[in-house]
């Protein structure tokens, strides 16, 4: 497996909300097959169509066998994962 | 008055601010701040004109005010510049959509060509923006549709506010809003359509989980891999556990601006659910939101729709919201409309309704009563110092004083009236949740109210609808007979429930009475035995017994049932009552019911006192519970026990109380003779009479809570600031006429335990 160290390190923007949806498609799509950490330090807000991004991104990592891993959450991104009851995205967020 | 009409009403009180947001918006605008706060601020304002015209099928302001948003949403999503020449015309835009305000509310026609003049306008500065043309025909499609126009977007931010929502509160909310909790399954599968419209998922479960505790998970399954996602189609799915007080339609109304964009059920947990009546169906069978609006897609009729409106329309929004932003709007009277006989009509409240009013921040209206507060404190240290300057009586300084002490009273009294509401708003509710509770308990029950009019305190009022709604709930599920056992005992089947309002010295005093069977002495009694509430020999009096049903943890019913016995019983009433400083007394007599007396102060902010000494210590006793003051005669004081005296007092023995001596204040009683008693009276009419070392006057004073700034102390209701600037406490004379009985009744236990 990949080191963390060379994992691709995507800076969520602030504010993922509708609009955000299909150019964090995108972005996660490039970054396909190779280890992924997301930087959600930034995050003020997290909608359901990003949130739905999130989560089809942490699966299509899962099956192709990748890392995937969300890191430094801010407290905004926190507070959204756990309004939105988004158990599945929550054991790859690791405090930072 | 006609329900709807009287939340058309308020609609249209509700039109003229949000208009008045609009132009201040605009002009904000003009001067350049055109930032996304100032934006949405406009847009909302139209938005929620736009959905409050739809709901009552005012078709020529509807189309205006839609034709505006479409213009503002694009402002809002940048695609249009907000420049000089925009925001004139939409400046001429809010005038037009005022003037089709008016015409709604008055009758009457807005120059249609003047009104179209703009409408092109405003088109012409949208151009061909896509999602608005989307929306104008799903508009155009459905005439019979009226409330299209809610499903537009609002998607102004998380926690924001929608607008117009709490409109259908305060009006329309019949829903008994007792303390009970109760589980609701929430399935929410938002359409790809709800996040086209700019509406958010995250956005509604916030709303939800205002509402109460919520437990959400997800349902990712139909969710496919990152490739063939595609962005903006809705996959995910939700289930939500609500643990709330609220009813079902407060639930649904979080839901109120996606009704078509969702497949949505609501159901009630099934062990705890008790929505009688109304609620019923819709709670059994999974309420869907969409299938309604599909049945009323498939029949373009008026009617279906309208249908659907009004169960929209019926359904209540948080209430306090609206509530605090318009303490001077009279409560509409759609309870009235189809309350129980006794009712009295309220001819008054049309016109009030046309009474000129304004809406205050209610924190300008405490600030200005605090700063009265202050006022009269300062006055009275003013006086203090003009006496002991030792200027004569009848100078111009005191005589002056004496004007300005009137003055001070006035402009009291005033700020004071400025929170006084009509309890009616409280009243009006029970209509509702007397019918219900008679439905669910097979009853026959007839209200009857009285003294709606009766004005308390504003912060009074929004703490006296729990504890009213459970003494009526209690009066007619334990109070009240089935009518086969009211036949029995030869009343009529129906029983009456009674609640009035009244102003009684400076209290007001709420009464809930019932023709029921009373308390059951003997019942109450084994009960409180059985949980070790009272020792098995007690010696109660009929008093002491119905006053058991106060204490924590006592509940009469032998079966619980879902109406009162939710676990809640009378000790939180007689709890959230004492809270307001008030009181609670029940009396009873067998086979003909009970009377809950609800004692209460006016305002929670002066007092009548009278200022006594204490062993050098100053307090304050409310004047509302002095009866008489008089000197003891030796004669008439009568040692029972070693340390307790009773004094006679027009040939009746009242206890008499050291207060000094309860206080702590010294150890050797006050030789009854060389002081002043007091006889008062608590509530229930208990008597006693209390001894202080002399009085010094009757005062005003303000009440400052101990409580807030030290902690609870026993006999002691508050403090406040006399005139020469020192802390007075005020005397909680119940408090000091319980606690000597207390006494008596530990130390009657240590005598029977002696014997």
């Amino acid at each position: 497996m990949t080191e963390p160290a060379s994992a691709s390190r995507l800076q969520l923007t602030e504010n993922l909300d509708l609009k955000a949806a299909g150019p964090l498609r995108s972005e996660l799509l490039t970054l396909r097959h190779t280890p992924l950490d997301l930087d959600a330090s930034n995050v003020q807000r997290l909608g359901g169509l990003c949130l739905q991004v999130l989560m089809s991104a942490q699966a299509t990592w899962a099956a192709d066998a990748m890392p995937f891993a969300i890191s430094s959450p801010s407290p905004a991104f926190q507070e959204a994962l756990s309004l939105f009851g988004a158990e599945d995205l929550q054991p790859f967020v690791q405090q930072g | 008055m006609d329900p709807l009409e009287a939340i058309k009403v308020t609609f249209f009180q509700e039109c003229e601010e949000q208009l008045s947001e609009l132009e201040s918006g605009l002009l904000a605008m003009e001067q350049g701040e055109t930032d996304s706060e100032t934006v949405n601020a406009v847009f909302r304002a139209v938005h929620s004109i736009k959905g409050g015209a739809g709901a009552f099928s005012l078709e020529p302001l509807v189309r205006f005010a839609h034709v505006f948003e479409t213009t503002l949403d694009d402002v809002r999503a940048g695609k249009l510049a907000p420049d000089n020449n925009v925001v004139k015309v939409m400046l001429r835009a809010a005038d037009v959509l005022a003037d089709h305000v008016r015409a709604a509310r008055d009758g009457g026609v807005v120059e249609e060509a003047r009104s179209q003049e703009l409408a092109a306008a405003l088109e012409a500065l949208n151009g061909a923006a896509a999602p608005a043309s989307i929306v104008s025909e799903d508009f155009d499609d459905m005439p019979g549709l009226d409330f299209t126009p809610l499903t537009v977007s609002d998607d102004d931010g998380f926690g924001d506010d929608f607008g117009f929502t709490p409109l259908a509160a305060g009006i329309i909310d019949l829903e008994p809003e007792g303390p009970a909790l109760r589980r609701w399954t929430v399935q929410l599968r938002p359409k790809n359509a709800l996040y086209a419209k700019a509406n958010e998922t995250g956005l509604l479960l916030r709303e939800l989980k205002r509402l109460g505790d919520i437990e959400v998970s997800i349902d990712g399954s139909e969710l496919p891999g990152l490739a063939e996602l595609e962005p903006e189609h809705a996959y995910l799915s939700w289930t939500i556990v609500l643990t709330t007080d609220r009813s079902q339609s407060d639930i649904q109304e979080v839901f109120e601006f996606v009704d078509g964009d969702c497949d949505l059920t609501i159901t009630a947990d099934q062990l705890t659910s008790s929505l009688p009546m109304m609620g019923e169906a819709s709670i059994d069978e999974p309420f869907d939101v969409m299938a309604l609006i599909q049945q009323a897609r498939a029949d373009v009729q008026a009617a279906p729709a309208a249908a659907i409106m009004a169960e929209i329309l019926a359904a209540p929004a948080p209430a306090p919201v609206f509530a605090a932003s318009a303490p001077s709007v009279p409560a509409p009277a759609a309870a009235t409309a189809t309350a129980a006989a006794g009712v009295a009509p309220d001819a008054a409240h049309g016109a009030a309704a046309q009474q000129a009013t304004i809406r205050v921040d209610l924190d300008r209206v405490d600030r200005l009563i605090d700063l009265v507060g202050e006022l009269v404190i300062n006055q009275a240290m003013l006086a203090q110092r003009v006496t002991e300057s030792g200027v004569p009586r009848s100078s111009n300084i005191a005589m002056g004083l004496d004007d300005l002490e009137h003055l001070t009273r006035e402009i009291q009294d005033s700020v004071m009236a400025i929170r006084a509401q009509p309890v009616k708003s409280v009243f009006q509710r029970m209509p509702r949740l007397v019918r219900e509770v008679a439905a669910m308990t097979g009853k026959q029950v007839r209200l009857v109210t009285e003294g709606e009019g009766t004005e308390v305190d504003k912060t009074v009022i929004e703490r006296l609808t729990d504890p009213i709604t459970h003494m009526i709930r209690n009066a007619i599920d334990h109070g009240l007979e089935r009518p086969e056992v009211r036949v029995a005992a030869g009343k009529g089947p129906e029983g009456t429930v009674r609640l009035s309002a009244a102003h009684r010295s400076g209290r007001i005093v709420i009464e809930v009475s019932d023709d029921g069977k009373g308390i059951d002495r003997p019942r109450v009694r084994q009960i409180a035995i059985d949980k070790g509430l009272i020792e098995v020999d007690s010696n109660l009096s009929d008093e002491d017994v119905d006053n058991l049903i106060f204490m924590p943890g006592f509940s009469t019913a032998s079966s619980v049932s879902d109406i009162s016995g939710r676990g809640v019983g009378m000790d939180v009433v007689k709890r959230s009552i004492q809270g307001l400083g008030g009181r609670i007394a029940i009396t009873s007599r067998p086979g003909q019911g009970s009377t809950f007396t609800l004692s209460l102060p006016l305002t929670l902010a002066v007092l009548d006192g009278m200022v006594v000494s204490v062993c050098d210590h100053t307090l304050v006793a409310p004047l509302t519970a002095i009866i008489e003051s008089l000197q003891p005669k030796a004669q008439d004081v009568r040692a029972i026990g070693p340390d307790a005296y009773v004094i006679a007092i027009r040939d009746t023995y009242t206890p008499l109380i050291d207060v000094g001596a309860m206080l702590g204040y010294r150890t050797t009683p006050l030789d009854p003779t060389k002081g002043v008693a007091l006889l008062v009276e608590g509530e229930g009419g208990a008597r006693a009479a209390l001894m202080v070392d002399a009085i010094q006057g009757q005062r005003q004073v303000v009440i400052k809570s101990l409580e807030a700034n030290y902690r609870q102390v026993e006999g002691i209701a508050a403090a406040t600031i006399l005139g020469d600037g020192r802390v007075a406490l005020i005397l909680d004379v119940d408090n000091v006429v319980a606690a000597r009985r207390r006494e008596k009744a530990r130390s009657d236990a240590k005598l029977a335990a002696a014997g």
